[in-house]
């Protein structure tokens, strides 16, 4: 009798739930039918929302992601950029939508993860998506203009810890992964310059030529690379664990003796809402995996910052947590 | 010579037929709205923004660029024939041109303005050629406690020049200053004055702030006031000058052509000031001071000469510093940065295509607009019949879509709306819209460099002094402000405005 009770009234809770979430999806006027079956995804148009302006060097990556999308779905994948407050607007809009993998986002780490501890209004947390996978990493690099004085990282921390404050290290943004890697230099090592945050790399890449600044922190980017090669830069250290190989001769901080500094990287990958079906998120994942292969997104994404080999969903996942875990204590002190 | 090389990569980019009918249709949006009364090229180029990015970043500033300067051909006809500028730098134009036109000599009025247009705005882009690329290769010289100098240095001539009350222009610079601290700190990184809105947090939008001032707020004003096609009596004829109108205004085109190159580098310059500059100089030279306002037509050439000298020049600060020095190069700033291009030193060498190309766009522009003026002069006048009415909605539709567009948010939509009801709301009580635009623009590069300067000197505010470069900047703000305050008390007089005013009012 019980039992018969309990089943009958879980059917009737189904019920409501499908019915809750067929209204709530037409209402919606989101993506597509939220009823259907993980089998038949997709069916129909998939939105991709960008945290950033249309044609900066993240749309233009999106972009090329979205077209091969387009290529193995079959079906309609619209850009939607959506600007402004660290990312968050276009986060809310991810959480807000129907979680049947018809929208998607770009997230950005680690300003995706990071912007909630800054921002006391933003109020999404790291549990509200899923990760897909990393589309590119870009490590960040420490470089000099080429009249400087410092021919090697060492000479440089060791004036750096000689004259605390006296070195002053552009990073692009107030709130980047360069600024806290710079802050936490100081608080873990003893090593303190003075960070002066620029608006970009634009106005960053000026301030080092007019020796303005000392050295900057940057994500090494084409653009930077491009200064390497000329010659007007020179690097002295990268972020990551380990090398890259299009810096070979660039020792990374951890090699330096800094052994906890190697966060500072720019990785940008794919979410879905939370509660989206584990087979739709592997079916996208799949099929980042297959686009990363594909010549022309990898020359369009820049060769040297596509992995080598993809990093999936829950190695994103544990990325993600590793940087809140490192991050998280730093910005909110 | 280098620049030679450089100047044909400019006029490749200008010679690509899609570019050269963005130029045509650039230099022709401007005449249109110059000969429209309150729509200026601040409030079409606002109007338009958002519809640039989806052409090439050269094709889009080479536009935008045309429909600036084109605006200072346009406005001149109606301030000859009406009395009525079409746009603020043709306002001293309608002095003697209308005085002309009464006399039945409106074609020589409009011929010359068109000539003395033409040659002002050649002579100023061959200037822009040959200073530019100098400017460029100081311009890295330019840190952070320069650019906290000059954009003061912005701040204060745009509130002191060309304006009808200083007071009131310095209150919306604040205003201005205060509204570009909304959203992230620029050190700290935290939001400020944002209330709890995350829409705020990355600060308001300067190009919802520039359409609904300057778009919805012209909207909502012209829409009170009558349109008078109906005194466009007499036909216009005689457009070309004779010789005797020639030798009259030979000097007067010269001198306005170098006079409006100078000041239209000068921030706040471009524009009203230099057509203003330059009829008091005519005045001031000539053998019979008493002909002015009686029909000169030096008192027509020189100024309509340096509004176009005047209006190419301004863009050196533009393309080599990354400073607007009015409000429409604020918008052009705006335009490219929609693009994903920051103009600054670096622009002329990794985009020359853009640097060389606006350059050699204004070179053909003025070709254009010389041959589109001089025969079609009564064809633009037409266009006064076009009733404000129809005009409205459809430049608001196109605001909303527009402004939309560039975010996607609707939020923006909103600040469109609230800024155009204060941009009425302020014209209808006296207050420009401009100052405030442009130090919203200045104020957040003005906040940045400031702390960046004082990061770098560890808190020393002598870095702003003893810096050559910025020293010297700041030491002219203060002359300017001393010399401003001296002659306040001496002639308890405010500005060379409010004369000429008075002399549009008699």
């Amino acid at each position: 009798m019980t039992l018969t009770k309990r089943g009958s009234f879980l059917l009737l809770l189904g019920t409501l739930a499908v019915l809750l979430a067929s209204c709530s999806g037409g209402g919606g006027g989101g993506g597509g039918g939220s009823a259907e079956s993980a089998e038949e995804y997709p069916s129909d148009t998939i939105t991709m929302l960008v945290p950033y302006t249309a044609g900066g060097p993240t749309d233009l990556a999106a972009r090329s992601v979205a077209t091969c999308f387009e290529g193995e779905f079959g079906q309609t994948l619209v850009v939607d950029n959506r600007p402004g407050a660290g990312g968050a607007l276009a986060m809310n809009e991810l959480i807000n939508s129907e979680a049947d993998g018809y929208t998607i986002k770009v997230i950005a780490a680690p300003a995706t993860v990071i912007t909630p501890y800054v921002e006391e209004n933003v109020t999404y947390t790291e549990d509200d998506f899923v990760t897909i996978g990393v589309i590119t990493e870009i490590p960040s690099v420490l470089a000099v203009s080429s009249a400087s004085e410092y021919e090697m990282a060492e000479e440089f921390f060791d004036a750096a810890q000689a004259n605390p404050g006296a070195l002053n290290v552009g990073v692009p943004g107030a709130t980047t992964s360069q600024s806290i890697e710079l802050q936490r230099l100081a608080e873990e090592y003893g090593v303190q310059v003075t960070t002066v945050p620029f608006n970009g790399n634009a106005e960053l890449t000026a301030a080092l030529l007019g020796n303005n600044v000392d050295a900057i922190f940057v994500n090494a980017s084409e653009d930077i690379l491009d200064y390497f090669e000329s010659g007007e830069f020179r690097p002295l250290a990268v972020s990551p664990a380990e090398r890259v190989e299009y810096l070979p001769d660039v020792p990374t901080l951890r090699e330096l003796g800094y052994e906890t500094l190697t966060y500072s990287t720019s990785i940008f990958g794919l979410a879905a809402p939370s509660g989206t079906p584990p087979e739709i998120v592997s079916t996208l994942e799949d099929t980042l995996s297959t686009c990363l292969e594909d010549p022309q997104v990898r020359e369009q994404l820049g060769e040297n910052y596509v992995p080598d080999e993809f990093v999936g969903s829950e190695e994103l996942r544990r990325r993600l947590d590793e940087i809140v875990s490192v991050y998280k204590p730093v910005v909110t002190s | 010579m280098e620049v030679f090389g450089n100047l044909l990569t400019g006029f490749e980019v200008v010679f690509q037929p899609t570019n050269l009918l963005y130029v045509f249709v650039g230099v022709l949006i401007g005449t249109v709205i110059g000969v429209l009364p309150g729509l200026g090229p601040t409030a079409t180029i606002a109007l338009l923004l958002p519809l640039t990015y989806t052409i090439p970043p050269e094709a889009a500033i080479i536009m935008l660029a045309g429909i600036y300067y084109g605006s200072m051909y346009g406005g001149t006809i109606t301030s000859v024939l009406l009395q009525l500028p079409g746009e603020a730098a043709s306002v001293v134009t309608a002095l003697d041109g209308y005085q002309m036109a009464r006399q039945g000599r409106a074609g020589p009025a409009l011929g010359i303005a068109a000539i003395g247009s033409f040659i002002g705005g050649t002579v100023s882009v061959v200037g822009l050629t040959l200073f530019a690329p100098l400017m460029a290769s100081v311009a890295l010289r330019f840190g952070p406690p320069e650019f906290t100098a000059l954009t003061v240095l912005g701040i204060l001539l745009v509130t002191y020049l060309g304006t009808k009350s200083f007071a009131k222009s310095l209150i919306t610079a604040g205003f201005g200053l205060l509204l570009a601290t909304v959203g992230q700190d620029p050190v700290a990184g935290t939001a400020r004055f944002t209330f709890g809105v995350q829409d705020l947090i990355s600060g308001l939008d300067f190009i919802a702030i520039a359409m609904g001032l300057f778009g919805v707020g012209e909207i909502l004003y012209n829409l009170e006031k009558e349109n008078g096609a109906s005194m466009v009596s007499s036909r216009i004829s005689h457009i070309w000058p004779t010789m005797r109108d020639w030798a009259q205004s030979r000097g007067a085109i010269l001198r306005g052509s170098v006079l409006g190159f100078f000041i239209g580098v000068l921030p706040g310059g471009g524009g009203v000031v230099s057509s203003l500059a330059s009829y008091a100089m005519e005045k001031r030279r000539a053998r019979e001071p008493q002909r002015f306002g009686k029909g000169a037509i030096e008192g027509v050439a020189g100024p309509e000469t340096a509004n176009n000298a005047s209006s190419t020049s301004a863009f050196i600060p533009l393309l080599t510093l990354g400073i607007p020095s009015n409000v429409v190069l604020a918008l052009l700033f705006g335009a490219l940065l929609l693009q994903g291009i920051t103009p600054g030193p670096q622009l002329i060498s990794e985009n020359p295509e853009i640097f060389w190309g606006v350059i050699a766009s204004m070179y053909v522009g003025n070709l254009i607009l010389l041959i589109l003026n001089i025969p079609l002069v009564g064809v633009f006048v037409q266009l006064l019949r076009v009733r404000a009415g129809i005009l409205a909605p459809i430049a608001l539709m196109v605001t909303m879509v527009g402004v939309f567009s560039v975010n996607n948010n609707v939020f923006d939509m909103w600040v469109v709306l609230v800024f155009g009801v204060l941009g009425y709301v302020m014209r209808k009580t006296g207050f420009e819209p401009g100052p405030l635009v442009l130090a919203f623009v200045l104020g957040a590069i003005m906040e940045r460099s400031f702390r960046q300067s004082l990061l770098i000197s560890n808190g020393d505010p002598f870095i702003f002094f003893t810096r050559p470069i910025s020293g010297t900047i700041l030491g002219l703000v203060v002359l300017i402000i001393a010399i401003s305050a001296f002659q306040f008390f001496k002639r308890r007089r405010a500005t060379v405005t409010d004369e000429l005013d008075d002399e549009v009012q008699r």
